[in-house]
């Protein structure tokens, strides 16, 4: 057991006063040292190994009572309080409280018995708070999420650009959006076109046309595979930036992405880096006078299908 | 304490003040308990991370604080407000650019931060707590990185936020849900700067505070951990506490963190890019640095195709992050000297080593696409 304060100190020969601190050791959280107040000569630093037993109220060493007088006196300056310092878990290693520190319990908390169903209560009344909240919330934060498809068809250029085949001829056009509250805004966006090959038509419809759906399945558009012009979304199908039309030192002209190194030949192919997917076809139209029209779509990133979210 | 002015002598105001206070919230205990504590071994340089994340968060939120009295968050101000901050508002540039290298402060102290905790296997036991917390913490201010990039509206500002936005697609099951809940709808638009805006100005904040609160609060309770080897006797010779010595040396590492981002501020001011849109023109969009070894290593042919691109973006670097979490569980020996965790030592060496690789090579590779 540990020391106790007040605890009268014995040496071999005789009583010499009575424990009045006790110092702790802030690295193995012991007792390292009593102080001892000396029956009114002064106090002394007595380290825990010349003590010999402890009991309730007696502290026995194994030292005489000179050889105390001769230990180190105490100076208070040395040492602050267990309060005033911050090492973990030191409380928990001292046992000399003179003994316990009571504070009477309030007459109404003797006999409350539904302790348990009070704290139950309060969770309950969290939730009743919170639960009805979570529909709402969840509504009013994904209101843009999930915007319907647009499939209008944009004019973008005249066919007059393109004067060689099989290369990609960037058409930058301006779309209007109408975000929420915002005014109306124009963003730009691009496509590239290729006036293609026969031998490239070949590769990009395989002798089928390409038919287009709207979200509930029904086609808006077909793609004949006898019309020369190609257009791809601008979007690489990697992770969505924004590709070239770039020469390259083997593969010679490519579709280049800057990004992340992906590579596509002028029918959309890949022929090199990550992406997971030929670029992306989009409706085309070009009227008798060489005006090109396109319908604007976009699709995820990063899949081996094609998922339009615009 | 040695402040007590000696008996007899008539208290100034400002005594009084501070009796009174203390008398109804015992300051000098708290200040006591604050500065009291104890540090095993002594301090040291290397412990002064922690305390110049405090500061540089402090700092990023009052010129953060600075910047919302001008900028504005819509896709037709976000632009012109920031670069009314640059241009014309009297030291806007130097404020935007503080807070701008300030980011970039804070990733480069939290990597030594982390990597010296790790070193120091101070995650250990008593203390996996406080590590946990602290991957939080690395997930924050990598949140801060990412959604106060797209704040300025710039062309660089809208291609690091598309790339990211659909590399968090990826994520099986709620990937899409997740992408479009950020961005608030398909593609990035007034939504996505809202939302970046709100999350960056208010949520991660108020993350960041309550997860900072209770990171120092488990610190406390366990205490530090003190250098990985000498004899009890000796650190007991070395100990000191926080104040004055850790103190010094922290103010001293904030000071520096200080001169040197307002050096980067001044010398290397910010400087926007044509305003957002779907149309990159010239611009080869890059993310900031620190995620440019992710950038680069999507690029690796083993990261190709649809699965790969998983890998590669959320697969490995998710598994990364549980291993992270699952350390002090799965390494519960005791040592905690570095020289003997050979493991620790080698994994270490390889994690920095090739993220130090991957963003050299991204670099490099620039060259090559102009």
């Amino acid at each position: 057991m540990q020391p106790q304060l007040k605890s009268k100190v014995h040496c071999s020969d005789r009583e010499v006063g009575e424990v009045s601190r006790v110092i702790m050791d802030p690295l193995s959280h012991e007792v390292s040292h009593l102080v001892v107040s000396m029956n009114g000569a002064g106090e002394r630093q007595v380290p825990m190994g010349a003590v010999q037993a402890v009991t309730d109220d007696l502290v026995q060493l194994r030292t005489s009572s000179s050889e105390v007088m001769g230990m180190q006196p105490f100076n208070r300056e040395d040492y602050v309080t267990l309060h005033e310092v911050e090492i973990p878990g030191l409380e928990k290693h001292i046992h000399v409280t003179p003994g316990e520190v009571l504070v009477p319990f309030p007459e109404l908390e003797r006999n409350v018995k539904r302790r348990a169903f009070f704290a139950n209560l309060t969770y309950v009344t969290g939730l009743f708070i919170g639960l009805p909240l979570v529909y709402p919330v969840m509504k009013f934060l994904m209101k843009p999420m999930y915007a319907p498809l647009d499939n209008g068809w944009l004019k973008i250029g005249h066919i007059g650009k393109m004067k060689v085949e099989d290369a990609g001829i960037q058409f930058q056009y301006k779309r209007k959006i109408k975000e929420a509250y915002l005014h109306e805004a124009e963003i730009e966006k691009n496509v590239w076109l290729v006036k293609a090959s026969p031998a490239v038509l070949e590769k990009v419809y395989q002798g089928k046309d390409m038919e287009f759906l709207n979200a509930s399945g029904e086609a808006i558009w077909t793609n004949k595979k006898d019309v020369p012009f190609l257009a791809f979304s601008g979007k690489c199908p990697h992770l969505g930036c924004a590709y070239k039309w770039r020469k390259h030192k083997v593969l010679g002209q490519v579709f280049l992405c800057p990004c992340h190194l992906s590579i596509y030949d002028a029918s959309g192919r890949v022929l090199d880096g990550p992406a997971p997917r030929p670029l992306d076809m989009l409706p085309i139209q070009v009227s008798a006078a060489g005006e090109v029209q396109i319908i604007d779509m976009e699709f995820k990133a990063g899949t081996k299908s094609q998922t339009r979210i615009v | 304490m040695s402040d007590i002015p000696p008996a007899g002598a008539q208290p100034t105001v400002a005594e009084k003040i501070f009796t009174f206070v203390d008398e109804r919230v015992g300051l000098k205990l708290l200040a006591a308990k604050m500065l009291n504590e104890s540090v095993p071994g002594g301090s040291r340089w290397a412990y002064v991370f922690g305390s110049i994340l405090l500061f540089i968060f402090i700092m990023q939120a009052v010129t953060g604080v600075l910047l919302m009295f001008y900028y504005v968050p819509t896709a037709d101000h976000a632009y012109a407000s920031t670069q009314y901050i640059l241009h014309d508002v009297d030291y806007g540039w130097f404020l935007l650019s503080y807070h701008f290298w300030g980011s970039t402060a804070m990733v480069v102290c939290v990597f030594a931060h982390m990597s010296q905790v790790f070193l120091w296997g101070a995650y250990k036991k008593p203390r996996e707590l406080i590590w946990l917390v602290g991957l939080a913490l690395f997930a924050l201010v990598m949140g801060f990185g990412f959604t106060g990039y797209l704040l300025p509206w710039d062309q660089r500002a809208y291609w690091a936020t598309t790339v990211g936005v659909e590399i968090m697609d990826k994520i099986p099951i709620m990937g899409d849900f997740l992408a479009r809940f950020l961005k608030g709808g398909p593609t990035p638009g007034q939504m996505t700067l809202s939302r970046f805006f709100v999350i960056h100005v208010m949520v991660l904040p108020a993350a960041l505070i309550a997860l900072a609160g209770l990171h120092l609060f488990l610190f406390r309770c366990a205490g530090p951990a003190g250098p990985f080897r000498g004899a009890p006797a000796e650190l007991k010779a070395k100990t000191d506490y926080f104040f004055p010595r850790q103190i010094w040396k922290d103010v001293v590492g904030m000071a520096v963190v200080f001169a040197s981002v307002s050096a980067m501020a001044f010398w290397e001011p910010v400087v926007l890019l044509e305003e957002a849109t779907p149309d990159p023109g010239d611009y080869h969009p890059e993310p900031e640095w620190y995620f440019l070894f992710i950038f680069q290593h999507l690029r690796l042919k083993m990261f190709s195709g649809e699965f790969g691109q998983f890998l590669g973006s959320m697969g490995l670097p998710g598994l990364l992050g549980v291993m992270l979490v699952l350390l002090p569980f799965f390494d519960r020996s005791p040592e905690r000297n570095i020289f003997k965790r050979p493991f620790a030592l080698i994994g270490w060496v390889m994690l920095t080593a090739s993220i130090l690789l991957f963003t050299v090579s991204a670099i490099i590779n620039r060259e090559f696409l102009d």
